[in-house]
Order: C-alpha cells, then structure tokens, then sequence
C-alpha cells in the first residue's frame, strides 16, 4: 500500500532577472531535497516561515509546477509525468480573497468550475446546493462575489474545491485573514472533511491551528526538512520544558540577569505589556524551576504566575530560530 | 458531451465573468456609439476631399467595428484569467484547454456581429446610403465572417497577452493596424508599396471587399472565394492562437510563468 501523497528528494529551483540592460540572473532554491509521505485519510500539516517553499511544494503536488529534480507522487501517480490522471483527483484551495469571478455570482463560479471539472450536468445542481449549505453560504449563491466578505470568499473556494469530490485536498492558508469565529468554523469543517475520509495537506501560520488539527506536522525552511512528527513529538523533540510567565512590574535588570544564571534555565525573555513586564522562562527538560524563579524575584513585585507546558509555538520558534 | 458543454456553457460564463463591457454604461458608448462617429467622421472627410462614397465608408467602418469587440472580448475573456488570479486554477483543473479557451470565442463572435450590425444599419441610415433591402442578408453574412475571421486574430493576441501581462497595448495597436491596412478608409490600391503585402495576412480585408462587391448587386456565390480565403486565414490563427496558448502552459509549468494564483 503505497501513500496518498509520497515526496521523494523533490526539488525546485527559480531562475529570475532583473533590470532592463543589464540583467543579472539569479537563481532561488524554493525547495531542497524534501521528502515525506502523507498517508490515506491523513490530515498532515507543512509549517514554515515565509518564503520556506511550502506553496512551491503543493504548487508541484497540484501540477502547476514540474519538479527540477526529485519525485513527487500523489495517489501513486508522478504528477509530473501524467499530470492530466491527477487532477481530476485532487482539490486545492488557497487562502485569500482572489481567485473568484467577482462579477458572477457564487452559484455561478461553482457552476464554472463543474463544468470544468466536468461534473456531470444531472448532479450538478444538488451538488451545487449542498455544499453551499456545507460552507454556509446557502440563500447568499445568486449575488455577486464582489459584495462577499472574506470569510465568505474563503467558504467559497473550499466548497468550489469539493465540487468534484476529491479524494485528496491541498489546503494553503485556509484561514489567512478570518476573524475567530470564521476561522473556528473553517476548521471544524476541515475536521469534517477529514472525518469524510479526504486525504489533506494544510499550510498555515497558526500554530494553535495546526495542533489542534494536524495528525502530523512537517517543519520547512529555506526549501529544507526541519523535523517531521505528530504535534506531540513536535514539542517534546525540541529541547524546551517547562514554560514559567511571571508578570511583574518594576523588576531590575539586575534580577534578570540573576534568573538567567539559575540551574534548570534555558532563556528569559523579557518584554513590555502596559505597565507590566512580562518574564517568559524557558526550563531546560525535565529540570523543575518554578521554585527557584520566583525566589529570585521580590514577591512585592509579582503580578501573576503561570506555569504551562511548552506549545507548538514554543517548538516551532526553537526549531526555525535557531536554524 | 462535457467539452461540448465547455465549449458553450462554460465559454458564456466565463466571459460575462472577465468582460467588462457587457455593462450598458460602457456597452453603449464604446460598442454602439464610437464606430458610429468613426463612419460619420470618414464619411464626411470623403465628401470633403471628394474621395470615395458614403456607402464605401459605411461599408469599410461597419465591418471593421467588429474589431473593437473581438480583440478586447477576447483578450479580456483570456488574459483576464490573469487578474482575477484564477489563471492557476484553471490550469490545476482537468478540463480540456482548446474547448475552455476556444469556447469563450463563441459570445465574442456573437457580441461583435451585433456591435457590427448596429453600425451598419445606423451608419447606413444616417447617411441616407440606400441598399435595396435583397442585399441584407447577404451582407449580414458577410458580416458574421468578419466577426469570426477577426476573432482568430484576437485569439493570437489573447494567448500573447496572458504571457505579457498587457491587454490594452496589443489590443489597441491591432486596432489602428486593422484600421489602416484593411481596405477601411483607404482603397488597398491606394497604399504605398510594401502595405498591401500585409492586408493580405490579415482578416477583414477580404470581408470588406466582399460586402463592397454584393452591397453593388453581386450575389454571395460570386464573392465564395473570397470567402473562403478569408476562413482559411481564421484557421490559421485560430490554429497559431491554440498553439501558443500550449506552449506557454507547458513552458509555464518548467519556468513559472503561469502558475500564478
Ligand atoms: N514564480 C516564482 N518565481 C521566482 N521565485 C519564486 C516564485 N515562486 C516562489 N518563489 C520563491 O521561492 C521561495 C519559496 O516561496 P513559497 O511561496 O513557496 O513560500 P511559502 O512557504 O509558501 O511562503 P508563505 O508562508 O509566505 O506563503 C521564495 O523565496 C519565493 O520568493
Ligand atoms: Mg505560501
């Protein structure tokens, strides 16, 4: 049993010039020798800072792009060889709020691209209905995209990325822009969609996002494999423990530079919240240091303490930080 | 069956999508009224100078109206794609690229016989240019091959202007080229040395000079071969406009040219 989505030693390099005359080329590694696997009914997440090459990446996955070296595979087809067989199978949707026909209607933009997915005219029209009742967006299908808002944009292209029924979806940047709300409901449906049996790749920023949703996670940068595991694993690969914030005011530099010194201590970061300094403590692994941060603060100026655990976001700055 | 409906469907839709003009604020001005000043305004110039008659300016701006409407609605309906970022999308989808892109050549052909009609009919009646009411449909015709042949020619354009991201300079220039070279204002006799060389290549010359012929009494046979010469040269550019638009899909996917969401 092969993997849905199977990326082998992939590469993508970009030739660009610059100035009129004089032009000097230049060439940039998007992608450098990425592997990984997304496995049947997975919802596996890709992480990176900007400019890591994670839409390079879905950009080959989706044909759009040839690999320069390397193999890609989804659904056991190389899309670079038979990219036709591919995309009648995969969805892909991007985040933002572009890529719509702003002078046609909702219902009307999904009706396009069924055509173009050839979804057969006779189940079109129910299809149409119900995922526009699946995003929300039902009774709103006859007015014209310009006047939808951005969390209705980005319904839009999740329901116009199911038309066809895909069996695997490419999710870049889903909830980009969207309020909580919007974007509580946009994961739950991608939970849905999940729990429909869909094969899914997701990018994003949020890494609370990403916790919560992904099966496992892949961190880039520059083009490059930083770590690849569950969320858990994630967080306890890198080496962090536990987290203390102490909310203070008015404590000298003096006494941080004390804590920094402590055994059991990774780093202190210090910054400025309204009239209060927040400490964060980073422990190293295993090492208990609540007890001895809080005697080397005067009591006199602590606001609040809270110890947690470290999250996705505490690993994932250690991880692309420091490389 | 689902190109077929790519073809006619998805062509319709997606043009109201990327054709701004359809707007009657813009139609109306743009479509109806300019060519109607640019046939009053040659037709005056002609009985000025004592050049040519009204019905040979009527003739000439009526057919090559249809120019407006075809070399903007086809590559707004191609190019366009590119703006509204949904070029991506549509190379990411599994349809059949001749039927989506030819197909949105179909409301362009129609919009532009329209645009073409109107101003013959107007342009014909303002200037009192008497044609006995026999010779329409075959004019009309004629005018439908204009429209068609000048919409191959368009589609070369919009293939050209997806890659350099500019619709209204090419669009424009062909405008005043076709204007010029085709017969429109200036028998081909009449131009200097190397110009007639180039109306040869280019559509509406044809289409022009025929509806000059059967507006004089000739009957629709006896313009066939200019007819058919006319149609030829479409294929050809229909053909040169489908092969440019493969080539920089396939080119795009190894340059990044294209893939622009
Ligand atoms: N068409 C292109 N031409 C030239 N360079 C490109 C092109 N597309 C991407 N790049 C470069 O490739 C690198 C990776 O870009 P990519 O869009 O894949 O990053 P990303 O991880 O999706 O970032 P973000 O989180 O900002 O979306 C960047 O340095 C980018 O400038
Ligand atoms: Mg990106």
């Amino acid at each position: 049993m092969t993997s849905t989505v199977e990326v082998t030693d992939l590469c993508r390099s970009f030739k660009t010039s610059t100035g009129l005359l004089w032009r000097s080329h230049r060439t940039t590694e998007a992608v450098r020798d990425l592997s990984f696997s997304v496995e049947r009914g997975e919802l596996f997440g890709l992480l990176g800072p900007n400019g890591a090459g994670k839409t390079t990446t879905i950009k080959m996955l989706i044909t759009l792009l040839l690999p320069t070296s390397g193999v890609a595979r989804v659904l056991g087809i190389d899309v670079a060889r038979d990219p036709q067989a591919v995309r009648s199978r995969i969805g892909y949707v991007f985040g933002g709020e572009r890529g719509l026909y702003e002078r046609l209607s909702a219902a009307d933009n999904l009706r396009y691209f069924a055509e173009l997915y050839g979804v057969s005219p006779r189940s079109q029209r129910t299809r149409i209905a119900e995922l526009l009742e699946l995003v929300d967006l039902s009774g709103r299908e006859k007015e014209r995209v310009e006047g939808f808002s951005r969390g209705m944009r980005q319904r839009l292209h999740i329901a116009r990325g199911l038309l066809h029924d895909p069996e695997v979806l490419f999710l870049d940047e889903p909830t980009i822009g969207i309020d909580p709300v919007g974007a509580r409901q946009l994961r739950e449906l991608v939970v849905r969609l999940r729990e429909a049996g869909k094969t899914i790749l997701l990018t994003t920023h949020y890494m609370l996002e990403a916790d919560l949703l992904c099966d496992r996670i892949a961190v880039i940068d520059k083009g490059q494999l930083l770590a690849l595991g569950t969320p858990t694993e994630l967080k306890s690969s890198v080496d962090i423990g536990q987290v203390i914030e102490v909310e203070t005011f008015g404590l000298p530099q003096t006494a941080i530079d004390r804590i920094e010194t402590l055994d059991g201590v990774r780093t202190v970061t210090a910054s400025v919240r309204g009239h209060l300094q927040l400490l964060v403590v980073q422990g190293h692994p295993g090492a208990e240091v609540t007890g001895s941060v809080l005697a080397a603060v005067d009591d006199q100026v602590v606001h609040r303490v809270l110890t947690r655990e470290p999250t996705l976001e505490d690993a994932y700055v250690a991880l692309v930080g420091g490389s | 069956m689902s190109a077929a409906r790519i073809v006619f469907i998805g062509g319709l839709l997606s043009y109201r999508a990327l054709f701004n003009w359809l707007n009657p604020w813009i139609f109306i001005p743009t479509l109806v009224l300019l060519p109607i000043f640019q046939i009053l305004l040659f037709a005056f110039m002609g009985r000025q100078a004592n050049l040519e008659s009204d019905q040979f300016f009527v003739i000439g701006n009526a057919v090559q109206s249809a120019s407006t409407p075809c070399l903007w609605g086809m590559t707004s309906a191609i190019a366009g794609e590119r703006s509204s970022r949904t070029l991506g999308l549509l190379l990411a989808s599994p349809a059949p690229r001749v039927a989506t892109f030819v197909g949105r050549a179909i409301p362009v052909i129609a919009n532009a016989w329209i645009v073409s009609l109107i101003s013959f009919a107007v342009g014909a009646w303002l200037l009192r240019v008497d044609l006995p009411p026999s010779r329409w449909p075959a004019i009309a015709v004629l005018v439908l091959v204009g429209s068609v042949s000048c919409t191959g020619l368009a589609l070369v354009l919009a293939a050209i202007s997806l890659r350099v991201r500019d619709t209204a300079t090419l669009a424009n220039s062909m405008y005043g080229v076709l204007l010029i070279f085709c017969g429109v204002n200036v028998p081909l006799a009449a131009l200097p040395g190397w110009m007639p060389a180039v109306s040869a290549w280019l559509p509406l010359t044809r289409t022009i000079e025929a509806t000059r012929e059967v507006a004089a009494g000739a009957s629709l046979g006896h313009v066939g071969g200019l007819v058919l010469h006319e149609l030829a040269l479409t294929s050809g550019y229909l053909l040169l406009g489908i092969c440019i638009l493969r080539y920089f899909e396939a080119s795009s996917r190894a340059k990044a040219t294209l893939e622009v969401v």
